[in-house]
């Protein structure tokens, strides 16, 4: 109503306004639109359709493509990975992150100098701790086998990313190496924003490390660690290099996951269908996790 | 007497975990790093030797003196430093109109550019492929940019915009006052004030297109354009089993992203978990 009545008071401003704040934002719409809006669109329209190759004619033909990907041999196996995956990948992530966070906040220059180590896992490049790790849990020449090895535990030493028992769990400790520092730089980002005096008058009432850690440190974090989650789900079905590198899916099915289903359909079987059905999946999860995120962004602005 | 005895145990359970915690941080590069600096024999010794007790460079060398993973290298400096120019004038001018103006479709423009951090790469690499190949953009520099615009730009509106929200306004309104016009207040008076964050910006985005992997795995083909992420990747299968090589070229692979870390490491920090601070 305030909105009509003040369009009605001095339209052409309004308008004007409106017009200019439009034109700074049209080269960026364009990109949405022709980098996110259609290919969404497309993928779910191909995920609903027979698509003719190559000239992508498209044929509706309802729930049938996911029927088929259901259908497919390996498909049990890849979910159950990707649900071992993302679950793995979120505990392992979240809690070394956490414990890091935990024993890394502080002001000292050594602390400093520690956090600053820690972070670089985040920063190497993927392809590069991807092949710095497929170096180390190499076979023979490994330096964890040789290790292993050396101090007489032999037995112990495997093909790590060779035997199906041990592939996704191995590459599982790897993600987590390289995305438990963002979890950490986020919990530290949290925990400053908590302010001191509520330790301090805890501590005149007579209060335990512990018990400030459990009312107060925990529950301030509440709202950070809610959006990790999502953000560290999201990652974790959108993890694709690492395993890529390190064991591409195999050896057999043992370490797919939804991701390189994708890819291995569309990109070595031509299945672009499937593969939209497939896509469809993971668009669906990121949308739920978005909207566990999206709050924590507009909250902030909101408080201000 | 006993509180003090309990705080020493805390710092000491405290400190060995900071230990543990950075060992496992930093092993894996280091021991990139050492590998890549040990002669052949060494690389394959039993016990395996820590620090390298010959330095030698000679896996650099070769690395530099191939014309292919050279290429690969300039490939890479072109797609990131195009990349990131695009990324800048276009998130700058969006970050701007979102900041300081209101209208039609504002909001549903932010959520969409929001809801682009969470998008799965894996989901839009097939209509990714359709839209380039229609567009004759596949295994292009164009094409690749285009492509590498949809990680970095979300980021970087983003961020901006939370940069520009707590500017104050009253600058930019008596500039309009004396007559300027609304593109040249924000070139004049805006950019000049936000200098390092346009910087930790740019790095950002320059070090996103760097690492890029699966788009550009699926939007290349064979070697003209193919980015050094892919090079390494496919360095084992195509050039044979050469440890030392593969690890001085992924150090050199890294040494931007290092470096541009490093000194834009406490804005980026920043930038990144703005949502977490207040949240």
């Amino acid at each position: 109503m305030r909105q009509f009545v003040n369009a009605l008071y001095r339209p052409s401003i309004r308008q004007k306004r409106a017009r200019t704040g439009m034109l700074f934002v049209v080269p960026c719409a364009l990109v949405v639109l022709l980098m996110m809006i259609v290919p969404v669109v497309r993928t779910v329209s191909f995920a609903f359709s027979k698509v003719t190759l190559p000239s992508f004619d498209t044929e509706f033909t309802g729930l049938e493509n996911f029927r088929k990907i259901l259908a497919m041999e390996e498909f049990p196996a890849v979910i159950r990975n990707t649900f071992i995956w993302v679950a793995g990948s979120v505990i392992l992530r979240v809690s070394l992150g956490f414990l890091a966070a935990m024993v890394m906040d502080g002001q000292g220059k050594g602390i400093k100098m520690a956090r600053l180590l820690a972070l670089l896992p985040w920063t190497v490049p993927s392809i590069v701790s991807a092949n710095s790790w497929r170096w180390i849990l190499q076979g023979d020449f490994g330096v964890l086998n040789m290790v292993l090895r050396e101090m007489g535990l032999g037995s112990l030493a495997k093909l790590w990313l060779g035997t199906a028992a041990t592939a996704l769990p191995t590459v599982l400790v790897t993600y987590a190496w390289a995305g438990f520092p963002f979890v950490m730089m986020m919990i530290l980002a949290g925990l400053q924003g908590i302010s001191t005096e509520m330790y301090e008058s805890s501590a005149i009432d007579g209060a335990s490390k512990i018990q400030q850690f459990f009312y107060i440190t925990l529950p301030s974090l509440k709202s950070v660690i809610k959006m990790v989650i999502a953000l560290e789900i999201v990652s974790a079905i959108n993890a694709f290099d690492l395993l890529y590198v390190l064991t591409g899916g195999g050896p057999g099915t043992s370490s797919e996951i939804l991701g390189l289903l994708i890819y291995r359909l569309g990109f070595s079987r031509f299945d672009f269908a499937g593969a939209s059905a497939a896509s469809t999946l993971l668009i669906g999860t990121a949308l739920v996790c978005f909207l566990f995120y999206a709050p924590t962004q507009f909250r902030k602005k909101r408080e201000e | 007497m006993n509180r003090r005895k309990k705080i020493t145990i805390f710092t000491v359970v405290r400190l060995a975990f900071i230990g543990i915690i950075c060992t496992f941080s930093l092993f894996p590069v280091l021991w990139c790093l050492s590998t890549s600096l040990k002669t052949e024999s060494e690389i394959y010794r039993l016990p395996p030797s820590w620090i390298p007790e010959i330095v030698t460079l000679k896996h650099y060398k070769e690395i530099l003196g191939r014309s292919d993973m050279m290429h690969y290298f300039v490939n890479t400096v072109i797609l990131s430093t195009g990349t990131t120019l695009i990324t800048m004038v276009v998130s700058v001018l969006a970050a701007y109109g979102f900041s300081r103006y209101k209208f039609t479709g504002c909001r549903c423009l932010i959520w969409t550019i929001l809801f682009a951090r969470v998008l799965p790469r894996v989901s839009v690499i097939i209509p990714y492929y359709i839209i380039l190949k229609e567009m004759k953009l596949l295994n292009t520099y164009q094409g690749l940019m285009l492509v590498y615009l949809t990680i970095c730009l979300p980021v970087a509106v983003w961020m901006l915009k939370g940069y520009f929200d707590n500017l104050p306004v009253e600058v930019e309104e008596a500039a309009v006052v004396d007559g300027c016009s609304p593109f040249g207040v924000l070139v004049k008076i805006v950019i000049p004030m936000c200098k390092p964050i346009l910087a930790t910006v740019a790095m950002n985005a320059f070090i996103l297109s760097w690492n890029e992997f699966l788009f550009a795995l699926t939007m290349t083909d064979g070697k003209a354009m193919r980015p050094i992420a892919v090079g390494l990747a496919f360095f084992i299968d195509e050039m044979g089993v050469h440890w030392g090589e593969l690890m001085a070229a992924s150090m050199l692979m890294s040494v931007p992203a290092v470096i541009f870390f490093s000194l834009a490491q406490n804005q980026m920090v920043r930038g990144l978990s703005a949502g977490a601070v207040k949240g």
